[in-house]
């Protein structure tokens, strides 16, 4: 892999959060992004992965400053977000965008979609009132829905649809990085294959930058170059996606990869590698954060944190002080074998799909408008 | 051949004084001590047809339509009210993908199983503590004698998802519905519920209906499988068959739709459009205006035929080739 143009960094990047403060007691504080250090490069689709609670939300959120941070620094294209004043911060939407897990809750539901697909644009003053409008058509088309829709609002549209208005809000002031905060969790697994490839066609055309916040790792291994792993604030493991599933050097990496139930009766079986659950981030444990469901800790783990590797000649980065002599299991050769019969079928409707395609008109990808949905 | 345990023919549900079912002709069986998954998307009827089975159908609006559905003998769908609240907890549960909406929040944890245990089998208030306790350890929930005295807030997901398991188990059931279970858990704390669902499902030799849109679930759960589309079964056969020999055009979509470890990048073969809303709903099969394979001849219903080695309700089936050759 050839190197790239850094254009989103993090160092030592913290944000906590404080409940107010009970009477009589000191107020909690969660630290939800604990000293983070990470680059994204130019053109890459970075993705952030953990479970409930581990932070990438909130690191999501610091990184595209939708929330400032409360310490280290943050920088796009290689100017510093820290001292950014409201008029900068808004001039970088313009090139850093979101997309939320449910864009019901992030689009106006008194606005038309259109209007909502047009806003940036005025915002950032781009074009006239008729280019702005033909191209929120253009949009509209781009992401797989009639161009009718500019007229509806959003309530009339399914989740698939309401992802695809989304997403074409987002790349309206034509932005160089799209954060998704679960872009495609929300969405029907059928629904879901039509918003990645979506993603994966636009990134491409426009040249985007992706980052992509998730949980589901079979969709992360589809879509993503790069992944960080998360766990209680920290990166505990960050290596290209296809290394990571293969064999993955953090236990935790290994925890989650061992617990995704395969498709396939024919695999192994998904196995709890880890006992207990999440500890408490208001007082998250000492040394490792992860010792105490660690199967593998030691005396060192319980008083020592381990620090983020240097990257490795395969460009992977490990926080485990074990990390050089365990051998952890990943998906390995789980390259399911399929059956015979099963490939010809898949095969089959590959064909009948493209055949598809090509010779009726179907009706935009993103299926028909449906009245009082 | 032993006797289904339970069996489920024709089973219609509607909102009523309309026409279209949003469940329609659903049938299939359960044998004592195996697992059906019924697999499909938001919308396909799956959780009505486990909250008919439960008698636990908001109706009105919604009625059943037709249908039977035998347990042990006796029609789930004609029962009293009365009856059903003696069936439920006792040889028939629920286990809800939000545990926090099934418990009772002003309950202790320990009161909601024992209140089961005594309202069932008559126990007293000593013997049904006993019980809870006994359950929450066989559901491995730590420092079960604490947790008895909690309430249901106290709890993370997982632990409560534990004690709705332990609760649903009390009375030693014949069968349990699980409506998506660890849909809204994280994956390896959905492998550790996984995991004890099936040593316990085991060990008491108890029979699951298993409600998912996962199909990573079914494969690890699954004896026997129904994939649902728009309120109609359109194939079924053991887990094996239809993985391994996927005939109806939406299993096949549905199973190239996930992103396939192992496969590595390129675009995703999908299902075009989404499913369409019941008002519209074409008259024939259902799945018609998706259907790469589809056939003038899908105008009319397909039922559900023998296909390979097991059923799928498709014209097309068994699907041997792009062309019909017939």
């Amino acid at each position: 892999m050839s190197p790239r143009q850094v254009i989103l960094e993090a160092r030592a990047l913290e944000r906590r959060f404080v409940t107010a403060r009970p009477l009589f007691r000191e107020a909690t504080v969660v630290h939800a992004v604990s000293g983070v250090d990470l680059a994204v490069e130019e053109g890459e689709t970075f993705a952030i992965v953990g479970e409930s609670g581990c932070g990438k939300s909130t690191l999501a959120r610091v990184l595209t400053r939708l929330i400032p941070a409360s310490g280290g620094s943050v920088r796009y294209a290689g100017r510093d977000l820290g001292g950014l004043k409201p008029a900068q911060i808004r001039a970088l939407r313009r090139e850093v965008q979101f997309i939320f897990q449910d864009p019901f809750s992030s689009l106006n539901p008194r606005m038309t979609v259109g209007a909502l697909i047009e806003e940036p644009l005025r915002i950032h003053r781009i074009g006239t009132g008729p280019e702005r409008r033909a191209r929120v058509a253009q949009l509209l088309e781009r992401v797989g829905l009639p161009a009718q829709a500019a007229g509806r609002y959003p309530h009339e549209f399914s989740g698939g649809q309401r992802q695809r208005i989304g997403i074409a809000r987002a790349l309206a002031s034509g932005p160089k990085v799209v954060v998704g905060d679960e872009p495609v969790s929300a969405l029907d697994v059928s629904i879901q294959a039509q918003v990645v490839n979506l993603l994966a066609d636009l990134k491409r055309e426009f040249g985007l930058t992706l980052v992509i916040i998730a949980h589901d790792l079979a969709v992360i291994r589809h879509m993503a170059d790069r992944v960080a792993v998360m766990y209680l604030g920290q990166i505990v493991e960050l290596a290209p996606a296809a290394d990571l599933f293969e064999v993955p050097r953090h236990p935790y990496t290994e925890a989650l990869v061992s617990a995704i139930p395969l498709p396939d009766p024919g695999a192994r079986r998904a196995r709890a590698r880890v006992a207990g659950e999440l500890p408490d981030p208001t007082a998250p444990p000492a040394g490792c954060r992860f010792h105490p469901r660690c199967p593998y800790a030691i005396g060192r783990c319980r008083t020592d944190a381990p620090q983020l590797s240097p990257r490795d000649a395969g460009g992977r980065q490990v926080a485990c002080h074990r990390a050089e002599e365990l051998a952890l299991a990943g998906l390995g050769s789980v390259a399911a074998a399929r059956s015979p019969a099963a490939r010809k079928r898949f095969d089959l409707y590959r064909q009948a799909r493209a055949a598809q395609a090509q010779t009726d008109q179907p009706p935009a990808e993103g299926g028909p408008i449906q009245q009082g949905d | 051949m032993s006797q289904p345990l339970l069996e489920v023919q024709d089973l219609a549900i509607r909102i009523r004084g309309t026409g279209r079912n949003l469940v329609d002709g659903v049938s299939f069986g359960v044998m004592p001590g195996e697992t059906l998954c019924i697999v499909g998307e938001s919308g396909c009827g799956k959780s009505l047809t486990a909250l008919a089975l439960m008698g636990l159908l908001a109706s009105p609006p919604l009625e059943i339509a037709g249908g039977k559905a035998l347990f042990q003998g006796q029609d789930l769908l004609g029962l009293t009210r009365a009856q059903f609240s003696r069936l439920r907890g006792d040889r028939l549960a629920m286990i809800f993908q939000e545990p926090m909406s099934a418990l009772n929040p002003a309950l202790r944890i320990g009161e909601q199983i024992a209140e089961s245990v005594r309202r069932h089998r008559g126990a007293s208030h000593r013997a049904a503590r006993a019980r809870a306790l006994e359950m929450l350890e066989k559901v491995r929930i730590p420092a079960p004698e604490t947790r008895l005295d909690e309430f249901p807030h106290q709890l993370s997901g997982g632990m409560r998802q534990r004690a709705m398991i332990a609760m649903a188990l009390a009375n030693d059931p014949a069968l349990i519905v699980a409506d998506e279970p660890t849909t809204a858990l994280d994956v390896t704390i959905q492998a550790q519920i996984l995991d004890l669902m099936r040593r316990l499902r085991d060990e008491a030799g108890t029979a699951l209906i298993m409600i998912t849109h996962d199909l990573g679930v079914v494969a690890e759960m699954a004896d026997k499988v129904a994939v649902m589309y728009a309120g109609r079964v359109v194939e079924t056969g053991t887990m094996a068959q239809v993985f391994g020999d996927p005939q109806h055009p939406y299993t096949i979509g549905l199973m190239s739709s996930m992103p396939a470890f192992g496969a590595g990048a390129g675009r995703l073969v999908t299902i075009p459009g989404m499913v369409p809303p019941i008002s519209a709903m074409p008259p024939g099969c259902r799945f018609a205006s998706r259907c790469p394979f589809r056939l003038p001849r899908c105008e009319a219903p397909p039922p559900l035929v023998q296909a390979g080695d097991h059923q799928a309700a498709c014209w097309r089936a068994p699907l041997d080739a792009l062309e019909v050759t017939a």
